[in-house]
């Protein structure tokens, strides 16, 4: 692990990846933490990362882009794959490369509130707890664009892949207010989940009849639970799409709370998604 | 020492390697040969644990690749098709890294291994060299010095002389025959020359079944018993086909040149006798003077043409290597020779047609 941990990293700065996403990173960072912090004088540093949030849309895909397509277009998991390594220590090394990578921008974020301290109180601690969850959500982020990476072998491909999935779990809580009413259309939709499921576990299966027993079973339940507990199936609903929503846990930070409930929320994510990466980096030898 | 059972790879609807069982022993060269697209590149991905097996196991050194890969891959070093290379490390630092992922911890005991690889496959003093800048020789040597380090008892080599010039070409089956005195080579090819240069034993593949298993000379041996007489003689070539297939005892009478009223053609002995002496005396009386004639020896070019040609024929009855399982390799050759028999008829109708005339012919003289 060590070893393709310290490759990769050295890969981020010998092309100009791990510049470009340190760069863009600091001078959001500083621009925003200017304009609040110095020029209009907020002691408060958690706006500053809250604003730059979007900017890891855009530059952490760029850092998990590369990691697993670009060494299947070159053939070189052919290596670690056939190295005596296991597939967790390939996948946490790489994870941890750019981890380390995006580290940078956040440690330098660190030195900022201290800075603040010269001029006046600062809430050091709410600070420094943002900056955990910050960190933390874009461990998160890499997990899935890592995720994405290991599906396909083009590097453009993954980006857009990872930085779509992104935006769709940033504009979440925008997408949720479509939903707050209206009981039918969370039927339709779980109805529409469930279908794709059951096409999913039948082509896993090769089995008609058992993806079309999983729909019906499933749509049954459905119903049922639509005549009885309506309200179940729009809570049930507003709750699946509250976990998708990535960006979501953090804002409470940022509004000044600490949250265990959220720190728990991003490394499942993260644990999950490098969990689903060595899957599918297993799952490949298999056809 | 490697022991392949049964082993099946399939692809969707697409079998690669279809039941092929084979075992190596060690301190020997194996080549592997077939032609592209046979599956020598999806058993050796398998062998190196790259791609999991649709059925059957491999053992590698008591280790079977699935149940404890580690263990299994440690005794390997791995040279794919195309080097696995980063192009962005130098020589030296992509070698520390491959050293470093066989578990080598020590510093020291890992600059000595690399050193002592670059040494091996003249690397030595390329080490600072931006690997995206090298040649593909150059690259290949890389590959190579990659597949030597942490000293593995088996190394696998897959295609290692594609796309080298000559000289390089000598220079690497050199090193190959130098590290046959020390580990166990398994390489893959579809250069005759080469496997029957370098290689202690031979597995033939074609389309994903193991065809043949030998020594080179066991191998051409195994067909040439089945003796192939060249001659050339003057005469018309109805003249001289009749006269060579009336002879008792040969047969697939084939046309190989014409020049003027030179023919030169083949012959096959059915029953492994020399026919040399009536050939000749069965030309001379059908008055086409013999110009040169003799008894040619097989080569591996010819088992691998005649092996492989034959494959639609055996895969019309794929029952009988499967059934056969492990003993399929030693008897698919008899079975070749089987399938060989139903073109013999087509090569002697060929010329019963002029045999007549022939008679006729003999009859006026």
């Amino acid at each position: 692990m060590n070893a393709i941990f310290k490759r990769e990293t050295r890969a981020y700065f010998t092309g100009m990846t791990g510049y470009v996403v340190i760069g863009v990173m600091l001078a959001f960072i500083g621009l925003y933490y200017a304009a609040n912090c110095l020029v209009y004088g907020t002691p408060d540093f958690s706006i500053v990362l809250y604003s730059t949030t979007l900017i890891m849309l855009f530059v952490l895909p760029a850092l998990s882009m590369r990691s697993f397509a670009d060494e299947r277009r070159n053939k070189t998991d052919q290596l670690l794959l056939t190295s005596p390594v296991t597939i967790p220590q390939i996948v946490l090394g790489k994870f941890f490369a750019q981890l380390a990578v995006f580290a940078v921008p956040v440690l330098v974020a660190c030195v900022m509130p201290l800075i603040l301290t010269a001029f006046g109180t600062v809430l050091l601690a709410g600070a420094y707890a943002t900056m955990l969850a910050y960190f933390l959500l874009g461990a998160a982020c890499i997990a899935v664009g890592t995720f994405i990476s290991v599906l396909t072998e083009n590097q453009i491909i993954a980006y857009l892949a990872s930085f779509g999935l992104l935006l769709i779990a940033y504009m979440m809580e925008d997408i949720q207010t479509l939903f707050t009413t209206g009981n039918t259309l969370a039927l339709i939709i779980f109805s529409i989940a469930l279908a794709v499921i059951a096409a999913l576990i039948g082509l896993a299966c090769k089995s008609l009849t058992i993806g079309c027993g999983v729909f019906c079973g499933g749509a049954v339940l459905l119903i049922v639970l639509f005549q009885l507990r309506p309200a179940w199936l729009l809570t049930g609903l507003n709750s699946v799409l509250d976990a998708l929503a990535l960006f979501g846990p953090f804002r409470n930070f940022v509004s000044g709370m600490f949250s265990v409930s959220a720190i728990v929320y991003y490394l499942s994510v993260t644990a999950l998604f490098l969990f689903l990466t060595g899957q599918a980096l297993e799952r490949r030898r298999w056809n | 020492m490697i022991e392949v059972s049964h082993l099946t790879k399939r692809y969707g609807a697409h079998v690669a390697v279809d039941d092929i069982s084979f075992t190596v022993e060690d301190g020997c060269i194996y080549g592997l040969l077939g032609p592209n697209g046979a599956g020598k590149s999806t058993t050796m991905n398998v062998i190196t644990g790259y791609l999991s097996p649709s059925s059957g196991a491999v053992i590698v050194d008591g280790h079977d690749i699935q149940q404890e890969p580690r263990a299994a891959k440690a005794c390997i070093g791995y040279m794919p098709e195309i080097p696995p290379l980063y192009m962005d490390m130098s020589v030296q630092e992509y070698l520390d890294f491959v050293a470093q992922l066989k578990g080598e911890r020590k510093k020291a005991a890992r600059a000595a291994d690399v050193a002592r690889a670059c040494e091996r496959t003249g690397l030595t003093g390329m080490g600072r060299r931006l690997i995206r800048n090298l040649s593909k020789g150059y690259r290949q040597r890389v590959g190579l010095a990659a597949a030597l380090l942490g000293d593995p008892k088996v190394i696998i080599l897959d295609e290692p002389t594609v796309g080298l010039d000559p000289a390089q070409m000598i220079e690497i089956r050199e090193l190959i025959h130098e590290l046959g005195q020390r580990h166990t080579v398994i390489l893959s090819s579809h250069i005759l020359s080469e496997v029957q240069a370098i290689c202690d034993r031979v597995l033939i593949i074609s389309g994903g079944k193991l065809v043949a298993q030998g020594t080179p000379e066991e191998l051409a041996a195994r067909l040439a018993a089945r003796g192939v007489i060249s001659a050339t003689a003057q005469g018309t070539k109805a003249a001289v086909l009749a006269a060579a297939a009336a002879v008792p005892g040969l047969t697939e009478v084939r046309v190989t040149a014409e020049k003027g009223d030179e023919v030169s053609f083949t012959a096959a002995s059915t029953d492994g006798a020399d026919h040399r002496a009536a050939l000749s005396a069965a030309l001379a009386a059908a008055g086409c003077p013999v110009l040169s004639l003799t008894s040619q020896q097989m080569s591996l070019e010819d088992v691998f043409l005649q092996l492989t040609e034959n494959d639609p024929a055996l895969a019309q009855e794929p029952e009988a290597p499967a059934e056969s399982g492990k003993e399929a390799a030693p008897e698919t050759p008899a079975d070749s020779g089987e399938t060989a028999a139903p073109e013999a008829p087509q090569a002697q109708e060929e010329p019963s047609a002029p045999e007549t005339h022939s008679e006729e012919e003999g009859e006026a003289q």
